[in-house]
């Protein structure tokens, strides 16, 4: 986007959609970045851990005394010396897991590199060398592996019944979703594997800390905002958050794996505090590719009804996703779900969605958490198109949202207002010619050339904000320096997104001084405030609209003191290129050095009541959500010889309203489309039957390097957004629509030979591609044997429905209930008061307290309905059983589903 | 990813290379370029108690003309014989094979004796060895040998190097001139290991075969010479030869493994494929020349 095209309401723009020149690259490319590993403190030592070896098992022994003895180690510590700091592991939203995890496992291991032992030495070689000795003993157990296993295997955490960590959703078919289903003139079914993969930052994880008083603690620690690692670790501590302070100046990617810490951050910086000195972990890649926290691993089944036209009538999604033992928030991805269709004229959707555990690494975020309903549907789409007979194109015509069905809002309650896949996909095929393409494609056909179109559209929520209670507004603190260059201090935070360079370019346009004069500084808990940092696409949207705002509210002081001093009318004066000017009398102008020299040295210059200083701050608030939309298409060249993918051209027009730089924003999607052609074709990280991991080295774990990525092709798509400056976050959106296009390109390409293999079972290898073009299966000799995993009987069978209580009934009196939301699990104590069959109570919670009455009681079971404002309107409709000192149930959340209760009864 | 501790020794010839290898008892592990090496010692999967460094010995490093062929001494970069005139001319398709070994960074300090010592079944410079008739020089305390490269692989990583032995030279013999080389990899990234390689040369003497060396790499534990196929070309006019048929053959010498990059049966068949498309391209090749 050049400056003529900016969005109104901008003014004169001399930096926001320009190519500036990133203010980090100078520092970054000559080797002067600051990463966490560049960090030596005066007494550092080192620490290395020793690690399970085994997926699952009780711990019988773990013999420290060889690695203790070993000259040049200071300490060894196990959970048992940690266990007195009571450290409360927690996910993003700041909830205590639903199962017992501590940082080093105490009495059980529940995956292969869970941390067991943590070693300070010397060096890092020395903790190595010691770690090696540490002696385990174990009672290993069968290990719960994948999806399957996890479903019919035993429950791998005591106390549960299952390896269900999170669910909603009906299991059952609404009788009318059902009866739409089946009686369309077209049900297209679609099946999606999503293998598991690892973030791969270049920077892996590590921390230094340090502790510098009694309870004063400074950390290094490479993150997504050094602002939330404090609160995290403040509250997980439960050490005052002013004693702490985070900093990460530069961080080398992070894709959502560093949005808190995990177990070895944390027991690095409890083994700081146990033993007084500065210690340091830097994760080396076998660590991060086989311990660390991983990603994506999914099923998922989409049906979706057309009519004889191909306009879409119904659809029932559902979704399994493989958590791993410890994930960072026990997850079933409700946002698959919320967003599945958010694009589509979908009348009717209904899904179920579970998250389980197993013995394997735990999973994190990884940028578009929820993308596997941009790959399932986009491809589902082309599947149907095929089916119908009509193009993928004319398929997308029929069906998506434009922007003269706005507002309105989507069947699973999303407000559309501003979206624009439809005109995005327009102005694609503007600029590319399909039906040149199409007569290309045929004639390399009859040559034997295999040439594929991919199209995918998607929208993509970003800059949330408000509706969760870490999702902030940001911060932007400016001050315009005696000396006259302008000094700003963001809550923003870049593992390589350039916010210190985008922030400049809005702060120096809104002020009208030059981009050279404004440095930004960010990275440091102590400085700024409180934010998420990079987590959801949101830091050009809030961090830009906190830039603008803070930035006018400055510009109107230094007006109103020129004003002042010039005996001009606030009115009359303009600020450009560091100069402040008087409308009409060039004599008059005053460099912003002379004014700002005014304000702070010689306050009785200045107007009565005038605070000295030009220093301000403000955190912007955006709307709940923006919405970023895009229509992507690339071509491919399959190889019918040995089933390699060649991408020829890739093309994205993507709405992300104003564009403060095209290079960022470009680099931001091309990132994001490397990783998506590493998920289609190259990255990977299986296990054993055993639980071990398969891919420990880069050797194995193929990640897409220069020479498989193309040259992406922009073509301007942007519409303002309603928030402050109109920017729209641009930061997941390539890895979520990439998948699609790509595997659509693909399965067009290979159409000669049939569909691509049912499931979708990703990534695409050169064997599944060409078991496709030779119509057998080249994997079929290979097939790893079945993994046998013993079928135990569930520790505690659910009741039935109906079944009689066992017990006496007395439900009156106050509950512990614990909800499972889409957050996580959410606590509350509820009293009933029982009058006959009538039954009325109480919600009493941190966020409240709320009354209900209505409710009946049958026998044992006890319903009720609770009308809540917060997130959002909706009525809850429960639905328990009790037995004893007990009670079960679920809770129906409107169009979220059904949740899970429990709950005992309060002494 | 801290190497286990060991003792270092930097030798300035083989006596005394050979002389430190025997006294190790087997504890001790040679490094030359380290490309390999240093990963595997980096995540204890190599643990030595004495690590031989023999870069600092000059007659292990150089490429010469003798009597027996091509020598190529142990410690040569690879990026050096990339870039030799006198392999260019004697022994091209070792210097196509060097354009696919890793990346130009680890080409830079990799070897062309360590990558054939080492018996990476899916490296280049090892099938090349093993195709073209290369042998191998060994020294140790107790003397010289030297072993047809074809009977230097038993396995994958494993060779027939005892522990106190080391790799001093590797001598290809000589081809006739305007030979056709013959290579083909198929990698899922440039620098990768295959899952699928060729290579090897044939000598044309008017119309007909008068020399093959063909073998495989990627398509089983070791390096793969490719007997059957070669038997089949001698003698045999150019116009006559079905490429298929003797893929074919050169595909019996195989036994091809699963892994989660490729199937075995995948293997098999582009193997085949890319072959017989080499083999063919040779062909038409040498009988346009």
């Amino acid at each position: 986007m050049n400056a003529q095209q900016l969005p109104q309401g901008l003014g004169a723009a001399r930096y926001i959609g320009q190519r500036v020149l990133r203010k980090e690259d100078p520092r970054l490319l000559t080797g002067r970045g600051q990463f966490v590993d560049d960090i030596s403190l005066p007494g550092m030592l080192h620490c290395a851990f020793a690690r399970s070896a085994i997926a699952r098992g009780n711990i019988l022994n773990i013999d420290t005394s060889a690695a203790r003895d070993m000259p040049g180690v200071h300490a060894v510590y196990t959970q048992a010396d940690l266990a007195h700091f009571n450290a409360q592991m927690l996910s993003f939203f700041l909830l205590p897991p639903e199962v017992e995890m501590t940082p080093l496992a105490s009495d059980r291991v529940c995956y292969v590199g869970e941390p067991l032992a943590l070693v300070v030495a010397d060096s890092r070689a020395l903790a190595e060398d010691a770690a090696s000795l540490i002696e385990v003993e174990y009672a290993e157990l069968d290990p719960v592996v994948t999806l399957a296993d996890a479903r019919n295997g035993p429950p791998i955490h005591p106390g549960t019944s299952d390896n269900i960590a999170a669910e909603m959703g009906d299991e059952e078919l609404d009788d009318d979703l059902a009866a739409t289903l089946n009686g369309a003139a077209h049900l297209v079914t679609q099946k999606v594997v999503h293998q598991r993969i690892s973030q791969a930052p270049m920077e892996t994880r590590g921390v230094v800390a340090s502790r510098d008083g009694n309870e004063e603690l400074t950390l290094w620690i490479t993150c997504q905002s050094p602002h939330m690692i404090a609160r995290w670790v403040s509250q997980s501590l439960g050490l005052p958050q002013t004693a702490i302070r985070v900093i990460a100046k530069d961080v080398g990617g992070s894709f959502g794996l560093k949005n808190h810490p995990w177990k070895e951050e944390v027991s690095v910086i409890l083994a700081a505090l146990l033993f007084g000195r500065p210690l340091k972990w830097i994760e080396d890649r076998y660590e991060a590719l086989t311990a660390s926290n991983q990603c994506r691993e999914a099923e998922m089944t989409l049906q979706a009804a057309f009519d004889a036209e191909g306009h879409l009538l119904a659809s029932h999604g559902d979704y399994a996703c493989n958590n791993g033992a410890n994930p960072q928030g026990p997850d079933n991805n409700i946002a698959v779900h919320m967003f599945v269709w958010g694009a589509y004229k979908m009348p009717a959707y209904a899904f179920l969605t579970r998250g389980y555990y197993t013995n394997t690494n735990g999973l994190a975020a990884y940028r578009g958490p929820w993308a596997i309903e941009s790959l399932i549907r986009e491809t589902l789409l082309d599947r149907a198109a095929r089916k119908i007979g009509i193009d993928p194109v004319e398929i997308r015509r029929r069906n998506l949202v434009t922007l003269k069905d706005q507002p309105s809002v989507s069947s699973m309650g999303i407000p559309r207002e501003d979206i624009t896949p439809a005109e995005c996909m327009e102005k694609l095929l503007h600029h590319f010619d399909l039906a040149a393409f199409r007569k290309e494609q045929a004639a390399a056909r009859a040559e034997g050339r295999y040439l594929g179109f991919g199209l995918a559209t998607y929208i993509e929520p970003t800059g949330s904000a408000g509706s969760m209670p870490v999702m902030t507004g940001e911060l932007a603190q400016i001050r315009i320096e005696p000396t006259g260059k302008v000094t700003a201090t963001m809550s923003t935070h870049s593992q390589g997104h350039g916010t210190a360079t985008t922030m400049a370019q809005i702060i120096a346009d809104r002020l009208g001084v030059a981009y050279e004069d404004v440095t930004v500084f960010e990275g440091d808990s102590a400085r700024g405030g409180f934010s998420p940092g990079a987590a959801g696409s949101r830091q050009g949207v809030i961090g830009g609209g906190a830039a603008i705002s803070a930035a006018d509210l400055l510009a109107a002081k230094v007006k109103t003191v020129a004003a002042h001093l010039l005996n001009a009318s606030a009115e009359t004066i303009t600020i450009d290129g560091g100069t402040v000017h008087v409308t009409g009398a060039p004599e008059m102008s005053r460099s912003l050095g002379e004014i700002a020299a005014i304000a702070y040295g010689e306050p009785d210059r200045l107007p009565p009541g005038c605070e000295s200083g030009l220093e301000v701050q403000h955190r912007y608030q955006p709307p709940p959500m923006t919405f970023t939309s895009a229509a992507h298409a690339c071509v491919v060249e399959v190889d019918a010889d040995t089933g390699f993918v060649k991408i020829l051209r890739w093309i994205s027009s993507e709405d992300c309203g104003t564009v403060i730089n095209p290079a960022v924003v470009e680099g931001q999607i091309s990132g994001g489309l490397a990783q998506a052609i590493g998920m289609v074709l190259l990255e990977e990280m299986p296990f054993d039957a055993r639980g071990n991991p398969l891919s420990a080295t880069f050797k194995d774990y193929l990640l897409p390097a220069i020479s498989d990525i193309p040259e992406f092709e922009f073509v301007p798509a942007n519409t303002p957004s309603q928030a402050l400056g109109g920017m729209r976050g641009v930061g997941e959106g390539g890895a979520i629509i990439g998948p699609p296009t790509l595997v659509n390109a693909i399965a067009d390409a290979l159409i000669p030979f049939g569909e691509l293999p049912e499931p979708l079972a990703l990534p695409l290898t050169p064997t599944k591609l060409l078991s496709v073009i030779e119509g057998r299966d080249l994997a079929a000799h290979s097939a790893p044997a079945p993994v046998v995993v013993a079928a135990a009987a569930p520790a505690t069978e659910p009741a039935p429905a109906a079944a009689a209580p066992a017990g006496e009934v007395r439900v009156d009196g106050a509950w512990d209930m614990v909800l499972k939301t889409p957050m996580g699990p959410q606590g509350m104590v509820v009293t009933f008061a029982v009058d006959g069959n009538a039954i009325s109570g109480r919600f009493d919670s941190p966020e409240g307290s709320q009354d209900f009455i209505g409710g009946t009681l049958e026998v044992n079971r006890v319903r009720f309905d609770l009308k809540v404002e917060k997130p959002m309107k909706i009525t809850l409709k429960y639905d328990l059983q009790f037995d004893g000192d007990s009670l079960s149930g679920k809770c129906k959340m409107g169009m979220f589903g059904s949740a899970k209760v429990s709950g005992t009864r309060k002494v | 990813m801290k190497p286990a501790p060991f003792d270092y020794v930097a030798p300035t010839s083989v006596e005394e290379a050979c002389k430190v290898l025997a006294e190790a008892g087997g504890g001790a592990t040679v490094i030359a370029g380290g490309q390999t090496l240093m990963p595997l010692l980096n995540l204890r999967m190599s643990q030595p108690f004495v690590l031989v460094d023999i870069n600092k010995i000059p007659e292990l490093s150089g490429i010469s003309l003798t009597e027996n062929g091509i020598r190529i001494g142990a410690a040569t970069r690879q990026c050096d014989a990339l870039k030799n005139p006198l392999l260019a001319a004697e022994l091209p398709v070792l210097v196509e094979a060097l354009r696919h070994v890793g990346h130009h960074q680890t080409r830079n300090r990799g070897t062309v004796g360590g990558s054939i010592a080492l018996g990476e079944p899916a490296a280049e410079q090892p099938a090349c060895a093993v195709a073209m008739g290369a042998s191998i020089e060994i020294a140790s305390v107790r003397g010289q040998r030297s072993v047809p490269a074809t009977e230097f692989y038993v396995g994958p990583y494993m060779t027939i190097l005892e522990p106190d032995e080391l790799v001093t030279a590797i001598t290809f013999p000589h081809w006739p001139s305007g030979h056709t080389p013959l290579f083909c990899e198929l990698a899922q990234r440039p620098g990768d290991f295959a899952l699928v390689g060729m290579v090897g040369a044939l000598a044309i003497e008017g119309v007909a075969i008068t020399r093959a060396g063909l073998g495989w790499f990627g398509m089983g534990g070791t390096p793969i010479r490719a007997y059957s196929a070669e038997a089949a070309l001698l003698g045999q006019a150019l116009g006559s030869i079905d490429a298929d048929t003797i893929a074919e053959l050169a595909l019996s010498e195989c036994a091809p493994f699963d892994d989660h990059h490729a199937s075995a049966e995948y293997r098999r068949t582009v193997g085949k494929r890319l072959f017989a498309k080499t083999l063919r391209k040779a062909l038409t090749v040498g009988e346009a020349a």
